[in-house]
This record gives structure tokens, sequence and C-alpha cells, in this order.
């Protein structure tokens, strides 16, 4: 085989996937940039540029967009934080041999199968002023002072967390058990003999034998909290008073409610500048590892 | 035994030549039918399904040459189906919109068809109403069929107010009156419910109508008044008193529409704004709408006015000729009279001249004759929807405390303002 022919082989192979990713991800990716430096209602042949206006507006005069970004930047944060911390948690009490323990991963991993939509509806009517959590603490004398969770600017984002929180666990929490599972008993019987108490094992052993898997559960978690939409928007629209809005609702609005499909395109980039901070550190750290 | 070998290969031969035209007949036949079909697309609302699909099928029956295809969408998934089809230039033949700013969107990048000649030629004025007509017209334009015609009044459990022996309001005050009446025998007044902002929205502006009486608020709904006027004050200031009453149902800020439906139907709660939507509405949810009666909102003003819009159908002005004649033919057909009284029980309130009574939905005459007397048009499609969002904004940050009626209202004219820049 000619010298010519070897080194094309590679390509070739790689052609497919790369025309598909190319296809749906990369040229819509760019025609998104290209259109976030328009005016444009989404249906009109005229396309008016205006540069960088689009950008420069959303964090000037889009109060919306301001209180959007920061709710999604606290969201992600505490997804990361809140939600990694509780998988691995739930993943070291179900790596015990303890009774029942198959059934309760079931227990624990069955809401991240449901569609968020049907998981927001069920909430919804367990946040309602006479649902089930309002009727449980009515049991102990609070139930007329119980809020009202999700029209309280203070509650609702909180409220919606929570259940994100309940609907996002199985995954995390499965990639924790199977990193626990890879981890020889041996090192920690080591540690034991040496008198190492459980947080001394827990710190030295475990920890630095998960990095990978920790790793990529915080780079999901972060790119599932950035990209958040569907749950928002179905328990409270995005509302009270806009106080749920986050950058993927807002950017519904713009989109499709107001017609501003420039603007629009101009969140979703602001959107993947950010994730690129925390993207394209891991991307490379996966990449060097693989080539060790 | 030669012989009889060749009158039978004869007779092979004769029915192979047979199986060959009978095939080519029937292939020609097939091509035939197929190129004679006229497929016309309809996008619409799945909860008219229910007398959509049924009609659709009568109308490909009496037109054979006429295949329609319905896709139904929730309200949302529509509206945002039909801007990604109009950007992708993929619209329907024909789909169902709400008027105003919803539905000018289309005739405003020139996407619908001008029915204005063909309504001249076959004189749709003598078939539709004349309102639904006017609000189906842009620009001097007709840019749809019309089909429904929504007026909007304060339905009410009969029984609920035969017990606190409450009778219809005829003044604002006496609305208050009841209210408070209402109140104290621990029902809740008001069931609206704030989520996506529409449904409250229907009782902000009739109080506006009430404080800034026809002219202004027509000039408010069209961007030439100031919305920092003090009706506009004065409406987010008896909201908000009403909301510290506790007139409306706890947190309903965020409650959905939907939640809110349930209680009032079993007669928990007193008001709602609903249209001629309800009467199916509350059959198709196993009450009987007899036992609901509806008043005009006592704005104390003249005309007394109640809000309201038209839904149509409009056409898609690229279609080849042919499919626009078969989607015109077919919206005429939705919206005619035999279609209407044979659907008159679910169909809701006809955009029609003469609407057909119905013994199962008793309220939808009544409530077209108050739109007969005076209307105006629903808030969310008389404004531009960026002013509508922050109207649904300023009415929460009013009742959550967050502003102050002016705020309020100074922040909708902010909206106003950089709505006419763009």
């Amino acid at each position: 085989m000619s010298v010519r022919v070897r080194s094309l082989k590679p390509w070739l192979f790689l052609f497919p996937a790369a025309f598909i990713y190319m296809a749906v991800v990369l040229v819509p990716s760019l025609n998104t940039l290209v259109l976030s430096l328009f005016k444009w209602n989404g249906a009109s042949p005229v396309m008016i540029f205006v540069g960088w206006d689009n950008y420069v507006k959303l964090f000037t005069e889009d109060t919306v967009f301001k209180l959007a970004l920061t709710n999604t930047l606290l969201w992600t944060i505490a997804s990361v934080l809140i939600l990694t911390a509780l998988a691995l948690l739930m993943a070291m009490l179900l790596n015990q041999k303890i009774k029942g323990r198959l059934a309760f991963r079931s227990i624990f991993y069955f809401p991240s199968i449901l569609s968020a939509v049907v998981v927001a509806i069920t909430w919804r009517w367990m946040y309602h002023p006479q649902g089930l959590i309002n009727g449980f603490l009515g049991l102990f004398g609070v139930g007329d002072n119980a809020p009202a969770w999700l029209a309280e600017p203070r509650s609702a984002m909180e409220s919606v967390f929570v259940t994100s929180l309940w609907f996002g666990l199985g995954q995390p929490l499965v990639l924790f058990l199977a990193g626990l599972q890879t981890i020889a008993r041996d090192p920690h019987e080591a540690a034991i003999i040496d008198g190492a108490n459980a947080w001394q094992r827990f710190s030295r052993i475990t920890i630095p034998m998960l990095r990978e898997t920790l790793i990529i559960v915080l780079a999901t978690v972060f790119v599932n909290g950035m990209r958040v939409y569907d749950l928002i928007f179905a328990m409270t629209g995005g509302g009270p008073a806009e106080s749920t809005q986050v950058l993927s609702t807002w950017m519904y609005f713009q989109t499709f409610t107001f017609a501003n499909v420039g603007v629009g395109a101009a969140i979703s980039w602001i959107l993947i500048a950010i994730s690129m901070v925390v993207i394209i550190p891991y991307v490379r750290y996966t990449t060097k590892k693989s080539e060790q | 035994m030669a012989g009889f070998g060749k009158r039978q290969e004869d007779s092979v031969k004769k029915k192979i030549a047979l199986g060959i035209v009978l095939s080519a007949c029937l292939i020609s036949g097939m091509a035939l039918s197929a190129e004679a079909k006229i497929k016309v697309t309809l996008w619409g609302l799945s909860d008219q399904k229910v007398f959509l699909e049924p009609i659709l099928a009568d109308f490909m029956k009496s037109n054979p040459g006429i295949e329609a295809e319905f896709s139904p969408y929730s309200i949302d998934a529509l509206k945002q189906a039909l801007k990604v089809a109009a950007s992708s230039k993929t619209l329907p033949d024909l789909w169902y919109t709400w008027g105003g700013s919803l539905g000018s969107f289309y005739v405003e990048n020139g996407m619908t068809a001008d029915l204005t000649k063909i309504a001249q030629d076959r004189n749709w004025a003598a078939k539709y109403n004349k309102a639904a007509l006017a609000l189906c017209t842009y620009g001097g334009k007709l840019s749809g069929v019309p089909y429904h015609l929504q007026a909007m009044g304060v339905f009410y459990p009969k029984d609920l107010m035969a017990k606190y022996k409450l009778t219809p309001p005829k003044t604002f005050s006496e609305f208050e009156a009841n209210l408070k009446t209402l109140k104290a025998a621990k029902v809740t007044p008001l069931a609206f419910a704030g989520k996506n902002g529409w449904h409250l929205m229907r009782l902000t502006e009739v109080v506006l109508e009430h404080y800034a009486g026809p002219k202004l608020h027509d000039e408010l709904l069209g961007l030439k008044a100031s919305w920092n006027d003090p009706a506009v004050i004065k409406t987010f200031d008896k909201l908000k008193e009403w909301s510290e009453a506790g007139y409306f149902p706890k947190g309903f800020v965020e409650l959905d529409p939907q939640e809110v439906e349930t209680n009032f139907y079993q007669g928990a709660m007193a008001y709602n704004i609903e249209g001629p939507w309800w009467d199916s509405n509350m059959l198709s949810n196993g009450f009987d709408p007899a036992t609901q009666d509806f008043f005009p909102f006592p704005t104390d003003q003249k005309p007394l006015r109640s809000s309201s819009f038209a839904e149509m159908f409009q056409v898609s002005n690229q279609s080849d000729p042919a499919q626009l004649d078969a989607a015109i033919k077919l919206a005429e057909y939705i919206t005619g009279v035999e279609t209407v009284a044979k659907y008159a029980d679910t169909y809701g309130a006809p955009a029609l001249a003469k609407a057909p009574a119905s013994s199962k939905s008793p309220h939808v005459l009544p409530l077209l004759d108050t739109a007969a007397k005076g209307n105006f048009l629903i808030g969310d499609q008389a404004l531009p929807q960026e002013v509508v969002q922050k109207l649904f904004e300023a009415t929460d940050k009013v009742l959550l405390k967050m502003w102050t009626s002016k705020e309020a209202a100074a922040s909708i004219q902010t909206a106003v303002d950089a709505y006419k820049k763009k």
C-alpha cells in the first residue's frame, strides 16, 4: 500500500462520524453564531447586520437576561457541589453490603428515567399550596403558614432545584457506583491496619482512586446544569415575576415568543462560551490521559 | 396432441397478456388517482381534535379529490412549530392561529394569502360575523378565514351565588361587595391563576377598562398613550388590594389555570373569566354547563365592552394554486353553517353571522351577543409580545410586593419605548 493511501486511511475511517458531527453540530452552531450578529425575526427575507449589538444590549439593557445569567451560574455551581456530593454519598452507602441494596439502587435510579415534564407535573402537585408537602407540614400544625413554594420568588428557584436533585441523582450515582466497584479492598484493609480512620481512608484512598469518575461526573453535571430548561419551563414557566428564568428559558422567549432570533442566538452562544470554560480543560485532560 | 399443446400455449400467452394489460390499467389508475388527489396539510390545536377530525372525514367524503392531513398541537407547541416552519419556509397549507400580534406575524412577513377578493366574490360578509372579519383583517387585507369569535364574561356557579343570595353585579362596587361577602363566607372569590400570565391578565384588563375607559384603553393597547397613566397605576393598586384581602387562591401567582379549574367546576371558588369554550371544557370534564352562568364584567363604562378575539385559519401563499384553492375550500367547509350546526355541541363559538344554538353549550350565543354590544381586543394579542411579557412580569411583581404600582407602570412604558425603537 502506498504511503499516501496509508496516511489517508485514518481520515477515511473518520469521515462518516466527522460528516455527521459537522452536519448536526458544527454547521448549525456556526450558523447560530452568524445569526447572533443579525437582527432577524425568523421569517422575514430581510436580515439586518448589527454586529455585536445583540450581545451588548443583553448585558446593558436586558434586566431579565442578567437575572437569567445569575440564575444559571448559581444553579450550575449548586448542582456541581450538592448533586455531586449527594450522588457520591448515596453511592458509598449503596456500595455497602446491606439488605435490599439492589432494590435501593433501583429506587434511587428510577427518577432519572422519567421525562422531565412528568417530573415537573408530579412535583408541581407536591408543591401545590394544598399539595402533599403542605399537607405533611399540616400534621405538625404548620399547614396554614406553609409557603406557596412556587409562588414566592425566594422559594421558587430552590423548590425547582430540589426537584432537579431528585431527578438528576440517578446518573452520577450510577457512575460513582461503577467507579467505587473498581476500587480494590486491599488499600483500604492496609490503611485500617495502619490505623487510618474513615475520613482518612475516604480522602486519601477513595477520592484519589475515583478521580477519573469524579471528573466525568463533574463535567456532565456542569453541562446539564448550564443547559437546564425543560424542568424549569414546565414547573414555573420562568416565573413568578421572571425569578426562575435561566439562559435556556429566556432564549426560548426571545426566539419563539418575541421573534428576536438574533438575540436568542446570542444567548445560546453566551451559554456555549461559559460552558467552554470547563469543557475545553476537560477535553484536554481526557485527551492527555488517553495518550498516556 | 401437438394441437392441444399449441392451444394451451396460446391460452397461457393470452392470460399473460391480459395480466399485463390489467396491471398496466391498475398502475395507471393508481397514478391517475394519486395525481387527482390534492393534499392539504392543516395544523391546529389538539383540544379541537374532537370535532375537527370528524369534520375532516366528512369533507374528504364529499371531496374525494382532496386529502386533508391534520397535525394537532398543544397551544405553546403550535406557536413554536409555526415560528420554526415560518423560518424554514415549511408552513402547512392551512393553519389555525389567534388574531392580533400572534396572527399578524405571518401576514407582516408575507406568508399568508390575501383573501380579500375571494371574500368579496363569495360574499363572506353575509356568511361571517362582521367583527370576526374585522379581527382577521390586517392592513386592509383579509388574512384569515374566520373560525371562532370569542368573547369573555365572568362565570360563576349558580348554586354558590344562590346560597349567599348574590346576584350578578351591575356595577364595579356591587362586584366588590360580592367579593367581600364571599370572602367572609370563606369562599375564594376570584378563581385566577398566574402561571404564564394570560389567565390573570383577563382580570387585569377588565379592571383597566374600568379605570381607563374605552378610549384610553384602546390607546394604551395601540401604544398611543403612556402606560404611566394614573388609570394603569389604579389598576395595579386594585389588584394588589384584592390580593391582600385574600380574594385569590393561595399561591395563585404560580398556579396553573388548570389547577384552579377543578375547584371552580366544583363550586368551591366564585368568579372566573372565561369564554365560549368553557361549555365544552365543562362537558369534557364531566360537569354540566347549565350549573354555571356568566355576566359581563361591570366596568361602569359605556359601551359595556368585553374582551374578545378571533381565531382564524390562515392560508399559505407558498402553496400551488390547486392546493391554495383546496385549502380555502377546506377552511370554508370547517367554518360553514352546516358543519357548525352538525358539531354545535363541541364546536365552541363560531365566527358566523348567524351562529346555530346548542343545548349543550348554552353560553355560546349569549357571550357572542355581549361582543356585539362592545368589545376590545384581548391584551396578549393587542400588544406586542415583549410588552405582554413585561405586563405579566409587572403584575406578578406588584402582587408579590416587589414593585409599587408606579414602578410596574413605568416598566411597561419602558418596554413600549424599547419596542418602538426596534
